[in-house]
């Protein structure tokens, strides 16, 4: 399953996904910019593009082994945690001016443990995030926000104004609401771009220069405009989860006729289906509101799974969903949780839902394609 | 055909609670008839197991309210506001050594994937098939460890347990002023969730007086823990634990609490005068950097004592840097609390925030203790722990004291198993050159 059109930008977007520096990112650094990584999409690239930085998501893209990372963590550690941080001890992230970490998950946390300690980037920082979505919560994060802010400043030895802060909201709610166009199109009964190079649109939104990517994918909504949906397929899939980028992985599902048509995904719908709200006059308030109380959480959020679940019942009926693929990566405690709950809401409402579990590196292919034709002939596909 | 009335489904419910109820009473009677040397604390302790479970049975059998909760959760405030409680992870601590819990365990597999912790699994697969008591409110701990929020999330689907009001404190990750402000102002919360629901209104004078009770209590087991650094060491593995449950669990702010604790000091004090070690001929003290679990307690502690001369000095939760909770005011004593709940509980003082806690305690307590290695268990479900080894390691190696990664489950000893875990000891012990005859 292809999407059927020749764009430049879209052959741009799947190198993108396929590297960590991709030839934008590379060009922008040659010129003298500074990149400053996050490793979980509740971090608030907003700041990090007000300082003058380009905010680079945090992927295990090209890791072949853990080796390094293995003397650190046990086996038991998600792959992609002991993925990235073998990339940061083998050198692979020298190129980052600096990194930021929450403490999003046991795993993920652990990272900014082990990196500050062994890695030698010159910015290292950790933010506290709440694990519930209310007021106090939003007070908090803004707080956190403002140790960000200034210590970025103390780094560069800048200064990042409120205006800087609500031209950078702006720009990345632009990327969001292109991000959202682009999703508009897959609701078609014969959409434009498979899921795999969505997927890598997504993936390389949060990898090069924010301006210059949303003059590119304004690009590629143009050149989706004339193209010939797809039509092979044999239904149309969402997939929810967490920190998946690999576009390859859905391509073995596409591969097998399951067009994958939305997601609930850290790479996906979760980073851009809300907007910053830009009518709030302090800029680090409308962060905050938006990090925590507006946008689709993550299962980590307490108490919020409703909001979550009447998301990907939206998704079900404005997408035409037929089925849900639960990708997991192994050891995470908390979407195990998450897929199980959502199974057991949706399966009544004759939504089937598998739960795949997943490496962060994509193998076990063959078996991934048994489950997921199985999958398919159980939708009577 | 008879409808089961809402009663008679919180009686079924409690099925397991009282079996559990009744093993500890026939516990309690065994150690109440032969009292003798450090043995005789047992007695009191099943019996507050006991007591605690009666207490549930009571709040059932008549209407009362109750909750669900655990220790990290400020657990004196239950206590000062009289409502029974227990712990959420009940099924796997109380019934680890329930020849049904494998079959339990293998069951789970059908709900959640094998690698969620499961301690969490087997509370969730409780929840699922409606096997716990139903309480009147939940106070949830969004701490230490996803595992414990994930299983909390999974009540907000469960068609019975969606009814009951949930409330959790939101953890900060740090440890400083602002921190225990803002968990203070959660802790407020809390309380005026606890009033709405159970109809029970929080004294702040009973506060103070639970609190200056528990206060006590930990004045004492720090007293104790100084008895501990005795070479040989007085007491063995399972007594930190004990000291914890009593004084975070089963006899919160209680006096009877405080006598169990006087009771322990004066035991450890007479041994250390005698310079009566755990065994004869201690040689080798060893940090458990976690919780010591039951099932090991039968077998493997009891082999490395008589097979190596090696005893558990110390382990996470005997592990007490508590600080004394000031009460003069509301204000101090929610502040006070919060930092009990965050930054000293055990586990939660470890597991919650930066590694930096992690390596500070053992740095500490091999320093204190004079400990001949520490000993990473690695249990399943501590995720984050097993993040660290790489640093343990480093900072035993600065020390100069070795040490191990065992890689296990606290609750399934198929995962690892006691005879795999002794002959890792061995090698171990060998190649260190720890545990020579002596």
């Amino acid at each position: 399953m292809e999407t059927k059109v020749k764009s430049k930008a879209l052959q741009q977007f799947q190198e993108a996904a396929e590297t960590l520096v991709n030839p934008e990112l590379k060009k922008w650094m040659e010129q003298g910019g500074k990149v400053m990584a996050l490793f979980c999409s509740c971090g608030p690239e907003e700041i990090i593009t007000a300082a003058g930085m380009v905010p680079f998501r945090a992927r295990g893209t090209g890791s072949t082994g853990t080796e390094l990372a293995d003397a650190y963590m046990a086996s038991i550690i998600c792959s992609f945690t002991r993925h990235s941080l073998n990339m940061g001890l083998r050198g692979d992230y020298d190129f980052i001016e600096g990194a930021v970490w929450l403490n999003t998950c046991d795993h993920c946390r652990r990272i900014y443990d082990n990196w500050k300690r062994k890695v030698d980037t010159p910015f290292v920082h950790i933010m506290s995030l709440p694990k519930k979505t209310e007021k106090p919560q939003v007070a908090w994060y803004r707080d956190e926000l403002v140790i960000l802010k200034e210590a970025v400043e103390k780094h560069l030895g800048i200064t990042i104004t409120d205006d800087k802060l609500r031209e950078a909201i702006k720009t990345h709610n632009e990327t969001r609401r292109l991000l959202k166009q682009l999703y508009e199109l897959r609701k078609r009964d014969n959409p434009p771009i498979t899921g795999a190079d969505a997927l890598a649109v997504v993936v390389a939104s949060t990898a090069m220069p924010r301006e210059r990517f949303n003059e590119m994918l304004k690009e590629l909504l143009q050149d989706l405009k004339e193209v010939e949906g797809i039509k092979d397929y044999r239904a149309r899939l969402m997939i929810t989860g967490g920190i998946l980028d690999d576009p390859n992985y859905i391509k073995v599902i596409e591969d097998q006729g399951g067009l994958v048509v939305t997601d609930m995904l850290c790479f996906g719908t979760r980073i851009f289906w809300n907007d910053v709200d830009e009518k709030i006059g302090d800029p680090l308030q409308a962060l905050a509101q938006y990090y925590i109380a507006d946008r689709y959480s993550c299962p980590r959020m307490f108490q919020d799974y409703p909001r979550r679940a009447a998301l990907v019942r939206d998704m079900i009926r404005d997408f035409k969903v037929d089925a849900i693929i639960g990708e997991r990566l192994l050891f995470c405690d908390i979407w195990t949780v998450e897929h199980y709950q959502l199974g057991k809401e949706f399966r009544p409402e004759g939504i089937p839902y598998m739960q795949l579990d997943r490496e962060y590196i994509l193998g076990g292919i063959g078996q991934m394609k048994t489950r997921v034709q199985a999958f398919l002939e159980t939708l009577g596909r | 055909m008879t409808t089961e009335t809402e009663k008679d489904k919180q009686m079924r419910r409690l099925a397991k609670f009282i079996e559990e109820r009744d093993s500890y009473e026939a516990m309690a009677k065994a150690f109440g008839q032969s009292p003798s040397g450090t043995d005789k604390l047992y007695a009191p302790l099943t019996e507050a197991y006991v007591e605690q479970h009666n207490a549930v049975i009571r709040a059932v059998e008549n209407g009362d309210p109750f909750v669900a909760s655990y220790y990290g959760c400020q657990p004196e405030i239950y206590v000062a506001m009289d409502l029974p409680w227990y712990t959420f992870l009940t099924p796997v601590f109380t019934n680890a050594m329930s020849p049904t819990l494998p079959e339990e365990i293998d069951a789970t597999e059908s709900l959640f994937g094998k690698d969620f912790c499961t301690a969490f699994r087997v509370a969730g697969y409780w929840v699922e098939k409606d096997l716990a008591p139903l309480p009147t409110a939940i106070i949830a701990m969004l701490h230490p460890c996803d595992a414990s929020l994930a299983a909390h999330q999974l009540m907000q689907t469960n068609e019975i347990w969606r009814h009951v009001p949930m409330f959790g404190c939101d953890p900060p990750y740090w440890n400083d002023e602002r921190s225990l402000d803002y968990y203070a102002n959660e802790t407020r919360l809390m309380i005026s969730f606890l009033e709405e629901h159970t109809g029970r209104k929080l004294d702040m004078d009973r506060l103070r007086e639970v609190i200056e009770e528990s206060n006590k209590m930990f004045k004492l087991w720090i007293e104790y823990n100084e008895l501990r650094r005795a070479v040989p060491c007085p007491h063995g593995y399972g007594v930190g634990l004990q000291a914890f449950g009593v004084a975070m669990n089963i006899l919160v702010g209680d006096p009877k609490g405080t006598q169990w604790f006087t009771d322990l000091v004066e035991d450890a004090e007479m041994l250390v005068r005698e310079g009566t070690g755990k065994v004869e001929n201690e040689r080798v003290r060893i940090f458990w950097f976690d919780v010591v679990s039951l099932g090991l307690s039968l077998d493997l502690f009891p082999w490395l004592e008589q097979e190596y001369g090696a005893v558990v000095v110390m382990d996470m939760f005997g592990y007490t840097p508590y600080t004394l909770i000031d009460t003069t005011s509301e204000e101090t004593m929610l502040k006070g609390l919060g930092k009990r709940a965050l930054c000293d509980a055990p586990m939660m003082r470890q597991a919650r925030g930066v590694a930096d806690n992690w390596i500070g305690d053992i740095r500490q307590v091999v320093t204190d203790y004079k400990i001949d290695c520490v000993v990473w268990p690695g249990h399943m479900g501590h995720k984050d722990g097993s993040a660290n080894i790489g640093m343990m390691r480093e900072v035993c190696r600065e020390l100069g004291v070795p040490f191990m990664n065992i890689g296990m489950d606290n609750f399934d000893e198929r995962y690892t198993t006691t005879a795999e875990i002794k002959e890792m000891f061995s090698r171990f012990f060998d190649s260190m050159g720890l545990a020579k005859a002596g």
